[in-house]
């Protein structure tokens, strides 16, 4: 595992980080020049999606993503044994608003925004992907993931299923912004791994596919279930303060391409993801509080 | 009819008009007063927020915890609100306190341009289960396309609405009308306003807002606060009442309200003064006011000479020491 902070994860996770099939590498992306010759396949997942960073530096994110993709690529263009390359992008490069992902025709953002900083640099990531399948006879699947929610992701992460679960572990109401009628759906870190080794090993180069659960639910549902959760009955507020219903957005893949080509099934939905992640922050909330 | 959600920082921002000295007895006179108008949030401590207090930017009277606690114990419907600036006010020693008194509404403030330093507070907040608003100051220093990005930024990291202050009370309506219009567009959260009457414009800047989308008002009682003070509470409500907005605030108690703190709190009516006026047109925090006076007053120099070279410096809240850097300078140039 190659990463600027490395020694961060060790430290997060060390029962990883001390098997002997895991090495870790404490490098940034952007200034790599070469790798391990013993390396096969490689998984590129370099960029946060957390929109704080997005908009705090912007810079620092489009340098990752641009630089630290090409920089992998051209030292990945001189191991001796690669078979295959994983270039994990982004869903929001279909555009943010009422995307479903069936096709992939105008962005939909406004392009001369700090905002979009990490959108256009997945997107000259994808570009940068296939110009070096072409040219280095590289063989790169690129997955584009959408939300996921589990274990391990941190309340005060930037989203709406994220606050939700804080305003539960607080036990205040669950705090809606807008009508409620945004719709999103979420896989479970189990299905995402599965999904992103089967891709690794049976996915067709110089493909893109869809990663998440095909399943929608409005935000207003969603906060309904976490309000619901484990026999506590806590009030959700809407928090709607003008027509928002132009605003609202659907974040949703079509995951066709990865169930019909290699067999993909969502395998855990959303109450059962929910009823895990909120069993994993509860038992965290508590041993902190204890 | 459309509802409008008024916060009232009169045991706030009216600190600066008497030097952040805030009695017991006033905080819970006016936390009662304003409780029982049904005013939906009260924001209380020293004039530049929690933790402020300090020999630059004046000592408070008592402490922010025996503030909000006063506050918490006399207000049973109405929020408690605290307005924090990163910087002066630190999460272990401020924000976590404030919390665990009882404080349900959280504004974290910057200059207008500095939005980054916002990002902890607003987080730390959120995951106390706490409502949270971003607050830009000084918001006529920048452009409306600059604090769009800024505002972008506060909503990223959690804000639940945004509020532009015009801290300086340098806005004409068009401005107000321009920025939070774009503002409303931008963003998904909702947008508010903060007069300050230096122009005699605080009620007409805060229609303004509204009619340009804003749904948060800010009002304190009689105007109670810095310079020339801000959008006189009892006012706003009545005109909005007239206008046909819903603020949920009974008019007759909320003058009441007002007339209690003119007889128990406010040393003077707040009144657009000479070097206010000064202040509005040089672009220049209001909460200088006094120290401009006093200054001014040492180095016998025209106070509003001070004003305007304060604001071709752009200096902002923070930078009183400043005053005397430019009255020194202003004096020594006279002798010559």
């Amino acid at each position: 595992m190659l990463s600027e902070r490395a020694y961060d994860f060790g430290l997060k996770a060390p029962h990883l980080v001390n098997r002997r099939d895991i090495t870790l590498l404490t490098k940034d992306i952007a200034g790599v020049i070469d790798l391990p010759a013993e390396i096969t396949m490689i998984i590129h997942a370099a960029g946060s999606p957390d929109n704080r960073l997005h908009a705090s530096d912007p810079l620092k994110v489009m340098r990752t993503i641009t630089m630290g993709t090409e920089a992998l690529l051209s030292s990945a263009s001189r191991l001796p044994n690669l078979s295959k390359i994983l270039n994990i992008s982004s869903g929001l490069i279909y555009g943010s608003r009422n995307t479903d992902s069936r096709e992939f025709n105008s962005c939909g953002q406004e392009s001369f925004s700090f905002n979009n900083a990490y959108i256009e640099a997945k997107r000259y990531a994808e570009t940068l992907c296939s110009v070096y399948g072409n040219q280095y006879k590289l063989n790169i699947i690129n997955i584009r993931p959408y939300a996921f929610v589990g274990p391990y992701q941190l309340v005060d992460r930037p989203w709406a299923i994220n606050n939700f679960i804080g305003d539960y572990l607080n036990d205040c109401p669950i705090r809606i912004l807008g009508d409620g009628e945004t719709v999103r759906s979420y896989m479970y870190p189990s299905d995402m791994s599965l999904w992103i080794l089967k891709l690794l090993a049976d996915g067709h180069a110089g493909q893109s596919y869809n990663l998440g659960n095909p399943t929608p639910i409005t935000l207003k549902s969603l906060a309904e279930k976490i309000a619901s959760a484990m026999h506590k009955k806590l009030p959700v507020q809407v928090k709607y303060y003008q027509d928002h219903s132009l605003r609202n957005s659907r974040f949703v893949p079509d995951v066709s391409k990865a169930h019909n080509e290699l067999g993909l099934k969502v395998t855990v939905e959303i109450d059962e993801a929910l009823e895990h992640t909120l069993l994993w922050n509860l038992s965290q909330y508590n041993s902190v509080k204890n | 009819m459309r509802k409008v959600i008024i916060n009232d920082p009169t045991l706030r921002d009216g600190s600066h008009a008497i030097r952040h000295q805030l009695t017991a007895e006033q905080i819970a006179l006016y936390c009662s007063a304003a409780d029982k108008a049904g005013v939906p949030i009260v924001e209380v401590g020293h004039g530049n927020g929690a933790g402020a207090s300090s020999l630059q930017l004046g000592e408070s009277l008592l402490s922010d915890e025996v503030m909000l606690s006063i506050a918490r114990n006399h207000l049973k419907t109405s929020k408690l609100g605290i307005h924090i600036i990163p910087g002066f006010a630190t999460i272990e020693r401020d924000l976590s306190k404030a919390i665990d008194l009882g404080v349900d509404v959280i504004r974290v403030a910057s200059h207008c341009t500095e939005a980054d330093i916002t990002e902890r507070h607003i987080g730390y907040a959120r995951r106390r289960g706490k409502e949270v608003y971003g607050v830009l100051m000084m918001t006529h220093m920048a452009s409306k396309e600059v604090l769009a990005e800024e505002a972008l930024k506060m909503e990223s990291y959690g804000a639940e609405g945004i509020m532009l202050m015009d801290s300086a009370g340098a806005y004409l309506p068009s401005d107000v009308s321009e920025k939070i219009g774009v503002l409303v567009n931008k963003l998904n959260i909702p947008v508010g306003f903060h007069a300050h009457n230096n122009l005699g414009l605080s009620i007409a800047n805060s229609l303004a807002a509204l009619e340009a989308g804003a749904i948060m008002l800010d009002g304190c009682a009689r105007g109670f606060g810095a310079g020339a003070g801000n959008a006189p509470i009892e006012v706003l409500v009545a005109v909005l009442q007239k206008i046909g907005y819903d603020t949920g605030i009974d008019l007759y108690s909320i003058l009441d309200a007002a007339d209690l703190a003119e007889k128990k709190i406010l040393k003077e009516i707040p009144s657009i003064q000479s070097t206010s006026v000064v202040s509005g047109l040089a672009g220049v925090f209001s909460g200088f006011s006094i120290h401009v006076n006093r200054v001014a007053q040492s180095y016998a120099v025209d106070p509003r000479d001070i004003f305007f070279e304060l604001g071709r410096r752009q200096v902002v809240a923070g930078q009183e020491d400043i005053i005397i850097e430019v009255a020194s300078e202003l004096a020594a140039k006279r002798g010559v």
